[in-house]
């Protein structure tokens, strides 16, 4: 459904408003603090900075609320597709962004690193994982991924004085490459095989016949590991721990959320759109050879079942015998991307729409719990293991508590949005009959549990070792926190405004074609 | 059904008493006092609130009462249903009866983060009630999960030397347990939904789903491992001596008391009636271990040093009781179970609550440590021995009644288990009654022991109601028993298998009816 589609500001507006909004304004912020502001005070600079960067994302996210959600088509010569499902993720996208956003403006302050190339980076990367969730096109999608991966490896190095803050963006950077480079050459195999970068058109291609070839499957894989690596997915989750532990707190949740966030939209369209085997049975004419594509399933299914479950196990696993509350936040992160897999993999509607679900509240937990770990954190490095949350909930109630609060929905505690996220993935996965990989699943969340309970329990149930200042709390981080608090709250009591929204949103994938 | 929703009232006045306590400061002693103060006053206005239930309920009707039905996620077809019948009415009533009385008891023996304590007392009795009052699966198990949030913090920041150990130790047994029923509660929503059409958690529509024999064996299992690890049953039963021992005695309490009766109540509720089948296969495992579980506890509860221990592990035995009654299901037997559900919570409650007092005066619960004290504290000590009866079962006292039931219906279906059994019954005796002369009778050996005061009066003030509560369901049974006769006859014509399980009446008001309804 190609719109016709004459050149004219509006029809732009009408269809990219949200990303011309971050593109522009990071470009113009660019300039604003060059030339404009170098006289003022350095704090004062990025702390306007930050809040107009505020501003321009709520902007964004007002536009794509009130526009973009009302679309359904495909623009920009078949580059783009505007529907929900990439309305919906645009919205997480940028929820995260404004909560990252907030934690900056504290993060800057307390840590005194006044620089507002933060925003700026903070921008781009938004835009560059927006773009990668609406396009339909190989092409466009890799470079889309490159611009957010190149200003996050920047946001990691963001501590210019601190050894593994350099050290985090060097290894993030190179296996970054890395994992490009491989969803670079899938693609490359792909174009060489059907001749169109476009997915609904390889699908098409694809589909008279061509799906048994070995040459796709080896395409599909390669893709499967470039976005795998964005996503933290086992066996390509290595770089994760010590690119999370050594960024600085604020980036690495800004990480942990949007570049998943980015890399699960982009990867659930393309299994969707291009490779799912309900294609087979969508009832559109170009699909000459029905069984092809309804065997082709299986192959990839059996890759996703066997990474989700060595996920959710090594994740969950590893994340017990960590010492450093940062390093256990990005291994728990590891098993999160495992239960989310497992809504790809059961492919139904429950299953997309609990990807989506869990995304959403996977965002505001995980960012929730690492804008707490950089109030504890106070100055960096200040307070990092286990071993310094001893006792803290009584000198720091309200830091504890919300620590609390989104470790037990982490933990998939009810009645928090993580148990609602985790009871939607399981029962999409258990309507598709994998009870033992399910049960298993829910082990793993089990030994989850254990974990996350540990640093309770070291909050509450044990003396101080020694004395910890934490962080002032600032204005903005108290804003960000309270809405990150009552939205798991929220949608863990009444998850079902959520669960319909993303339910609409996650059946506008069949109109991509 | 215009009334008001009391079974919501009684459920969440709870949560609304955590509220104010937390604009109070318990910096200074008299904000203590006042924390303290509002939750007690809470609890004995949801225990009133409770008792209007009592009027509201009809024993003669087979049905849920008070139902209370809205949906919650009409998505997936949860809702948020409630309502009681005669096996949770008195369940519901023990856990309102004992909370007030608990929090009473931790006047002085809680001194620390006094705030946090009394909420999470609060939100743990919301949680236990509605446990026992929801009628969707969904809606329960968020119940049974946000228990357990309470009281690993109750057991592991007030607890012992070993607390944290047992916090997790408690936590993760549960955990394990639930969440594989969670698999299976989705499972069977599944089987349901082909076999019906309609996508449903609400328990009375899933009642009577039939499944594939092998499924029902394995959802069986795996709702029965949950509940047995909660109840808990001989071999999964080994967090439950050292949560007891470490938790504080007001945790202590409220485990024994309520917490343990989620477990059985969970197989009347759940595992039995909804798998018919699975529950029929694994009787003679179930009867065995129960029996095992009995005899076990007892006889491990005669060589324990520790008072407290010891009662744990009488904890064990006696829940043995109950799980045989309710698998011997016959008319005696299952409302013996239910009976001696309520007997264990008031007298085991009553036991924990009494060791607590001497250990706020002494700080050592080694029956070594002790002797020849009921010269010193007559009034403690009397009311320690009406306790123990109760718990031996003597004639006139509450166990009496439950312990007969279960082993006269144990002896109709399973004439070996009933002996070996009621063989745990002499067991009891011994163990409690030697602890009892150790503890009480003789010289007094430790002069430690010799500046004891006698109960004050705040403590015969909880014990009484309790001393009260063993005669009067000891001496008139009937009017405990008047309630439940009905409601336990359609459960044993639910898990029977001769019965037509699939002709059972349906709640008044049909479930999917409405919601879709509501959806369109």
């Amino acid at each position: 459904m190609y719109s016709d589609y004459a050149f004219s500001l509006e029809q732009l507006w009408k269809i990219a408003g949200g990303q011309l909004v971050l593109l522009l304004a990071a470009l113009l912020i660019i300039c604003a603090d060059l030339f404009l502001m170098q006289k003022s005070d350095d704090t004062k600079k990025a702390s306007v900075i930050g809040w107009l960067t505020v501003a321009v994302i709520m902007a964004a996210l007002l536009h794509v609320i009130n526009r973009e959600w009302q679309l359904t088509e495909v623009v920009f010569m078949g580059v783009f597709s505007m529907e929900k499902y990439s309305a919906f993720i645009v919205i997480t996208i940028l929820m995260a962004g404004i909560l990252a956003t907030l934690f900056g403006i504290g993060y800057i302050r307390n840590n005194k690193v006044c620089r507002s190339e933060y925003f700026i980076l903070l921008l781009f990367a938004l835009y560059g994982a927006i773009a990668m969730v609406q396009s339909v096109d190989l092409l466009m999608m890799f470079i889309a991924l490159e611009i957010m991966s190149v200003a996050v490896y920047v946001l990691a190095a963001f501590l210019k004085k601190d050894r593994r803050s350099q050290e985090a963006a060097i290894k993030y950077f190179l296996l970054g490459c890395f994992g490009s480079a491989f969803f670079l050459f899938g693609t490359a195999l792909l174009y060489g095989l059907t001749g169109t970068v476009n997915l609904s058109f390889i699908a098409k291609v694809l589909s008279v016949g061509m799906f048994e070839r070995p040459e796709v499957l080896v395409a599909l894989a390669m893709i499967m590991a470039g976005l795998f690596f964005k996503m933290a997915i086992v066996p390509f989750h290595m770089w994760t721990p010590d690119v999370y532990e050594g960024s600085p707190a604020v980036v690495t949740g800004f990480m942990a959320t949007v570049i998943k966030a980015g890399a699960f939209g982009a990867f659930l369209k393309i299994i969707t759109v291009t490779f799912s085997p309900a294609l087979a049975y969508s009832g559109q004419p170009v699909f000459h050879s029905v069984l092809n594509l309804a065997s082709l399933g299986v192959y990839w299914k059996a890759v996703i079942a066997a990474s989700a479950l060595l996920t959710m196990f090594i994740g969950n696993l590893v994340a017990v015998s960590q010492k450093n509350v940062k390093r256990m936040l990005a291994y728990s992160s590891i098993a999160h991307a495992g239960y989310m897999l497992l809504g790809i993999l059961a492919a139904n509607d429950e299953g997309r729409m609990g990807v989506l679900y869990y995304l959403f509240s996977y965002t505001l937990m995980n960012l929730g719990a690492f804008g707490v770990l950089y109030l504890i954190d106070g100055t960096e490095r200040n307070a990092q293991t286990l071993e310094d949350y001893q006792g803290l909930g009584y000198k720091y109630p309200v830091h504890s508590f919300l620590m609390a609060l989104f470790l037990i929905s982490m933990a998939g505690l009810p009645p928090t949005a993580g148990f609602i996220s985790k009871f939607y993935v399981f029962l999409s996965v258990i309507k598709e009959g994998y009870f033992v990989l399910a049960a298993l699943g829910i082990l793993t969340s089990a030994i989850g549990s254990y974990y996350y309970l540990r640093v309770i329990y070291m909050l509450y149930m044990k003396e101080p070792v020694r004395e910890i200042e934490c962080g002032r709390m600032t204005l903005s981080s108290a804003v960000a926190l309270i809405f990150a608090a009552i939205g798991v709250l929220y949608l863990g009591i009444l998850p079902e405004w959520l669960a319909q929204v993303a339910q609409a949103a996650q059946s506008t994938l069949a109109f991509v074609f | 059904m215009t009334q008001a929703p009391l079974l919501t009232y009684v459920t969440f006045l709870p949560f609304l008493g955590v509220i104010p306590t937390l604009f109070v400061s318990q910096k200074s002693e008299a904000g203590r006092s006042l924390i303290r103060w509002i939750s007690l006053i809470t609890s004995i206005i949801v225990f009133i609130v409770s008792l209007r239930i009592y009027n509201g309920f009809d024993g003669n009707i087979a049905d849920f009462q008070l139902v209370e039905l809205k949906s919650w996620i009409p998505s997936f077809g949860i809702s948020y249903h409630m309502g009681v019948d005669g096996i949770s009415f008195w369940l519901i009533l023990l856990t309102t009866f004992l909370t007030p009385i608990t929090i009473l008891s931790t006047w002085t023996a809680i001194e620390k983060r006094v705030k946090e304590f009394y909420i999470s007392m609060l939100v743990l009795e919301t949680a236990m009630l509605g446990t026992f009052c929801a009628l969707d699966i969904f809606l329960f198990y968020v119940f049974w999960e946000i228990m357990l949030i309470p009281m690993y913090f109750i057991i592991g920041v007030w607890g012992g030397e070993r607390r944290i150990y047992a916090a997790i130790k408690f936590f993760l047994f549960t955990a394990v347990g639930s969440l594989l029923m969670l698999v299976c509660i989705i499972g069977l929503v599944y089987f349901h939904k082909e076999a019906t059409g309609v996508l449903t958690f609400n328990l009375t529509e899933l009642y009577g789903t039939t499944l594939p024999h092998i499924y029902e064996i394995l959802f069986f299992a795996s709702f029965a491992l949950a509940f047995a690890i909660k109840v808990p049953m001989w071999p999964v039963h080994t967090w439950l001596p050292d949560a007891h021992v470490e938790a504080p005695t007001a945790g202590s309490v409220i485990l024994a008391g309520i917490l343990l009766k989620m477990g059985t109540y969970g197989f009347v509720r759940f595992a039995m009636p909804l798998f018919p089948d699975g529950s029929a296969f694994f009787t003679p495992l179930i009867i065995t271990l129960s029996v095992i579980g009995i005899i076990y506890g007892a006889l491990v509860a005669m060589v324990q040093p520790d008072v407290k221990k010891l009662v744990a592990y009488s904890s064990v035995s006696h829940l043995g009781y109950c799980m045989l009654g309710l698998y011997v299901l016959n008319q005696q037997g299952v409302e013996g179970s239910i009976y001696q559900m309520l007997n264990h919570g008031i007298s085991t409650g009553a036991l924990f609550l009494l060791v607590g007092i001497v250990y706020e005066r002494r700080h050592t619960r080694l029956i070594s440590e002790y002797g020849g004290i009921a010269k010193i504290m007559p009034v403690y000590a009397t009311i320690f021995f009406i306790v123990t009866l109760s718990s031996i079962g003597l004639p006139t006292t509450n166990g009496f009644i439950g312990e007969f039931l279960i082993l006269l219906g144990a002896f109709k279906a399973n004439k070996l288990a009933a002996v070996l059994a009621a063989s745990g019954v002499i067991l009891g005796a011994i163990y409690m009654l030697w602890m009892v002369q150790r503890v009480f009778y003789g010289e007094v050996t430790n002069p430690k022991n010799l500046n004891l005061k006698d109960v004050s009066c705040r403590e015969v003030v909880y014990m009484l109601p309790l001393v009260v509560c063993i005669f009067w369901m000891g001496l008139f049974p009937n009017f405990f028993m008047e309630k439940m006769h009905v409601s336990v006859d359609k459960f044993i014509s639910q898990v029977s298998k001769n019965n037509n399980y699939h002709n059972l009446p349906k709640c008044q008001i049909h479930h999917a009816s409405l919601i879709q309804s509501e959806h369109k």
